[in-house]
C-alpha cells in the first residue's frame, strides 16, 4: 500500500508518515503541490494524503488536478484552517475525508485505514472486516470462513455500516439506504435488524455501538 | 456647530422675508384704493357746499341763506353719519348754520377753491371741506363737515379685503415650505431608517439612488468608509485565515511527534514528562482554535456573508461523528434528541458554540456518565432551543452570570479549560440574538444544562444584536 504525503511542514508530514511506516504502509513524501501533481501522475498511489495550505499551487488546486487526471485515489484533506468552508470547498471538489489540524496522529491513521479499506471495496468484490467477508457479487457472508446466514434487509444495513467503519451513521441516513420506492420503513424495524446483526456478529468481536438518538457505528476491528 | 433641524432652519429663514413682503403688499394695495374712495366722500360734501353757496342771498348789506326746513333736512339726512355745515360772510361773520366749526388750516392755499381738512366738531372727528363761493362779487365760505363712521368703514373693508387674501397666501406658502421640506426629506428618513435597521456585518453599499442630489455626497462618503471598513475585514479574514494555517500547523507537528513518542518504550520518568508536554499542546491547540473562533464571532470576522437559514439539525450531525470518537476515548454516553429547527445565523459559528458546549460536557462529566445534545422549541413562539445537558458537577447559581466572561473559571473548576469556551458561546449567541440559559438538568440530578434560545422562527436577529 502506497501512500503519498503532501505536506510543507517537516514535522506534520514526519509524525503523520511515521505512524503510517509503523501500520506497514509504504509513505512517500513531498512539500510541493506541483511535486505531488507530478508524482501522481508518473506513479500509483493508494491513497493520498494532501494539506491545504500548501505554498504556491495551493491544496484545492492539487486536488483539482488530481481529480482530473489520477481519478480514483482517494484524497484525504488536512486543513488548518476553519474546517466547515474548507471541508465544504474540498469534499465538492472530490476529497474523500478530511482532518482537522491539530489532529492525533492515531486519528489520521484510521482515517487512512478506513478510506483505502472503502476504496478496496469498491474495486474488488469481496469486503473484508475482521473476521467477516461479504462477497457482493455472489451475495455470500463468511464469518470466520464459516458461511453466515444474512436475511436481506440485515444485509444491506451492514453493508452501510461496513460503507463507513468507525463512523457514525444516523438511522434516517440507514433507512434512506436501505428503503425501497415507495416503502415506508420505521425506525424501529432499523433497530430490530441491527439487534439481530449484533446477535450473529458480537460473538466473534465484531461490535456495532449505539449512538442514543442518532444511529449506529461499526467499531473498527481490532485483534485480541 | 450645534446640530439644527433643516426644516426649522428653513422656516426660520423664510418667515421673516415672507412676513414683510406681505406687509408691503398689503400697504401697496392700500392707498391706490383709499384715494379714489375717499376723494368720492370728498365730492360728495364739496356738492352739498356748492349748493348751499347758490342760495346765499345779499339783501340791504346783509347777507343771509335760504335754506327752507324741508330741504334742510334732507341735506342733513345720512344713513350712517352726522352732517353739519356753516356759511359765513367774507368778512367772517356767520350766516347760517351750525357755529363753531373747525376752521381751515391757515396755511392752506384754496385748490379750486375748496379746502379738505380734518377736525373734531362735537367731540366727534369730523372730515370737513370748506368751499368758497362767490357773493355779491366777494367770497363766503361754506364748511360742510360729515363724522367719519361711513369713511372708517370703508378703510376697514378695504384694509380686510386686500389682507384675507395676503394672510391665506402667507399661511399657504408657509404649509407648502412644511411640507414641501418634509417630502424632500422623506429620502433622507429612509436613508437613516435603512442605515439604522442594518446589522454590524452589514457592509454593503447604501443604495444612493434614493438619496436626494444634496444628499449625495453625504451617502458617497459613507459608502466610501463602509468599503473601506469591509476591505480592512476582508484582511482580517485572510490574517485569520492565514494565522489559523500558520499556528495550527506547527501544532500538529508537535501533537504528532509527542503522540509517536508516547507510543515508544521510554523511561518512565521520562514518559510522565512527556505526557506533560503532549497535554500542554493538545491544550495549546484547543485555545488557539478557541481564539480564531472567538475572533470570528466578532463583526468584521469573517461571516460578512451575512447571516442564513440553517438547519440546527444538520449542524449537529455534521459533527456527531467527531464528538463521539472523543465521547468513546472518555467512556461517556453521548446521547442525541433531535427535532427539525431550524435558525437564523451561520452554521459555521454555531457549530463551534456547540463544540464548546460539548467539549466541557465530554470534559467534566465522570466516566459512565451521560452527555445529551437537544434540538427543540420551546414556548408559545416555538422559540429554536440548543441545548447541550451532563452529568459533571454542575455550576452553581452564584456562578452562572460569571462563567460567561472572557477567562473565567468558576472557583474549583478541574480539567484543562481555558475559560474561554461559555465566552465563545456567549458571543456566538449574541451574534444570533439567542439568549444562553445555565440550568439544571431537565430530569433533576446533578449536572450542567446550557440552553441557547434563538429568537423566534422565522425572526431575524435585531440590528442592536450586541
Amino acid at each position: 500500500m502506497r501512500i503519498l504525503i503532501v505536506e510543507d511542514d517537516a514535522a506534520v508530514a514526519g509524525g503523520v508518515a511515521r505512524i503510517l511506516e509503523s501500520e506497514g504502509f509504504a509513505v512517500d513524501s513531498v512539500a510541493r503541490g506541483e511535486q505531488a501533481v507530478l508524482a501522481a501522475t508518473q506513479e500509483r498511489f493508494d491513497l493520498v494524503i494532501l494539506d491545504v495550505g500548501l505554498p504556491g499551487m495551493d491544496g484545492f488546486e492539487v486536488l483539482r488536478r488530481l481529480r482530473s487526471q489520477a481519478e480514483g485515489v482517494p484524497v484525504l484533506l488536512l486543513t488548518g484552517r476553519d474546517a466547515v468552508d474548507d471541508r465544504v470547498h474540498g469534499l465538492d471538489l472530490g476529497a474523500d475525508d478530511y482532518v482537522a489540524k491539530p489532529f492525533a496522529v492515531s486519528e489520521v491513521a484510521a482515517r487512512v485505514r478506513a478510506l483505502i479499506r472503502r476504496s478496496q471495496a469498491h474495486a474488488g468484490p469481496k469486503v473484508v472486516h475482521g473476521p467477516l467477508t461479504l462477497d457482493t457479487v455472489a451475495r455470500r457472508a463468511f464469518l470466520n470462513d464459516a458461511p453466515l446466514e444474512l436475511a436481506g434487509r440485515e444485509w444491506a444495513v451492514l453493508e452501510v455500516l461496513l460503507a463507513k467503519v468507525e463512523r457514525v451513521v444516523s438511522k434516517d441516513a440507514i433507512i434512506q439506504a436501505v428503503a425501497n420506492w415507495g416503502e415506508e420503513l420505521s425506525l424501529n424495524a432499523i433497530e430490530v435488524y441491527v439487534s439481530r446483526l449484533r446477535a450473529k456478529l458480537e460473538p466473534a468481536g465484531i461490535r456495532i455501538r449505539t449512538v442514543r438518538g442518532f444511529g449506529y457505528m461499526l467499531e473498527d476491528y481490532k485483534e485480541k | 456647530m450645534t446640530a439644527q433641524s433643516l426644516r426649522g432652519q428653513l422656516l426660520r429663514q423664510l418667515l421673516p422675508p415672507i412676513a414683510a413682503l406681505l406687509a408691503l403688499a398689503t400697504v401697496i394695495a392700500y392707498y391706490p384704493t383709499i384715494e379714489p374712495a375717499t376723494a368720492a366722500y370728498d365730492q360728495a360734501l364739496i356738492d352739498v357746499g356748492l349748493a348751499l353757496g347758490d342760495r346765499i342771498e345779499y339783501n340791504d348789506g346783509k347777507y343771509s341763506l335760504d335754506l327752507p326746513r324741508a330741504a334742510e333736512r334732507m341735506l342733513r339726512t345720512d344713513r350712517y353719519d352726522s352732517i353739519y355745515f356753516h356759511v359765513s360772510a367774507p368778512d367772517g361773520a356767520h350766516i347760517a348754520g351750525d357755529e363753531g366749526m373747525p376752521t381751515p388750516p391757515a396755511d392752506e392755499t384754496p385748490a379750486d377753491h375748496v379746502i379738505a381738512y380734518n377736525g373734531t366738531y362735537a367731540g366727534k372727528d369730523v372730515r370737513v371741506m370748506a368751499v368758497m363761493v362767490p357773493c355779491n362779487g366777494r367770497r363766503c365760505m361754506v364748511q360742510v363737515a360729515e363724522t367719519t363712521y361711513k369713511r372708517q368703514r370703508l378703510l376697514r373693508y378695504i384694509v380686510l379685503s386686500s389682507l384675507v387674501p395676503t394672510v391665506l397666501i402667507a399661511l399657504a406658502t408657509l404649509m407648502i415650505v412644511w411640507f414641501g421640506v418634509k417630502r424632500s426629506l422623506e429620502p433622507l428618513d429612509q436613508l437613516s431608517d435603512e442605515i439604522k435597521a442594518r446589522s454590524p456585518r452589514d457592509l454593503r453599499p447604501v443604495d444612493a439612488a434614493v438619496a436626494p442630489e444634496e444628499a449625495k455626497p453625504l451617502v458617497g462618503a459613507l459608502n466610501a468608509l463602509l468599503q473601506e471598513v469591509a476591505e480592512a475585514n476582508l484582511n482580517q479574514q485572510r490574517f485569520l485565515a492565514n494565522a489559523a494555517h500558520q499556528l495550527r500547523t506547527p501544532l500538529a507537528g508537535l501533537q504528532a511527534h509527542t503522540e509517536l513518542a508516547m507510543a515508544q518504550p521510554v523511561p518512565e520518568a521520562c514518559r510522565s514528562e512527556l505526557e506533560q508536554v503532549h497535554l500542554a499542546t493538545v491544550r495549546t491547540a484547543r485555545l488557539a482554535n478557541q481564539l480564531l473562533a472567538l475572533a470570528r464571532a466578532e463583526p468584521g470576522g469573517g461571516i460578512s456573508a451575512g447571516l442564513g437559514p440553517v438547519e440546527l439539525r444538520q449542524v449537529v450531525e455534521g459533527a456527531a461523528d467527531e464528538w463521539v470518537h472523543r465521547a468513546m476515548a472518555r467512556d461517556l454516553d453521548l446521547g442525541f434528541d433531535l427535532m427539525d429547527v431550524r435558525v437564523y445565523g451561520d452554521a459555521f459559528l454555531l457549530r463551534e458554540a456547540l463544540a464548546n458546549l460539548v467539549h466541557n460536557s465530554l470534559e467534566y462529566t465522570p466516566a459512565g456518565g451521560h452527555v445529551t445534545v437537544r434540538t427543540s422549541v420551546q414556548g408559545l413562539d416555538h422559540r429554536p432551543v440548543l441545548e447541550v445537558e451532563d452529568e459533571g458537577p454542575g455550576i452553581p447559581p452564584a456562578e452562572r452570570e460569571r462563567v460567561l466572561e472572557r477567562f473565567y473559571r468558576a472557583p474549583g473548576t478541574g480539567g484543562t479549560g481555558s475559560g474561554l469556551g461559555l465566552a465563545i458561546v456567549r458571543e456566538i449567541a449574541a451574534v444570533h440574538g439567542a439568549k444562553v440559559e445555565i440550568g439544571d438538568p431537565r430530569e433533576g440530578g446533578h449536572g450542567c444544562r446550557v440552553t441557547l434560545i434563538f429568537p423566534p422562527a422565522g425572526q431575524r436577529p435585531s440590528a442592536n444584536e450586541r
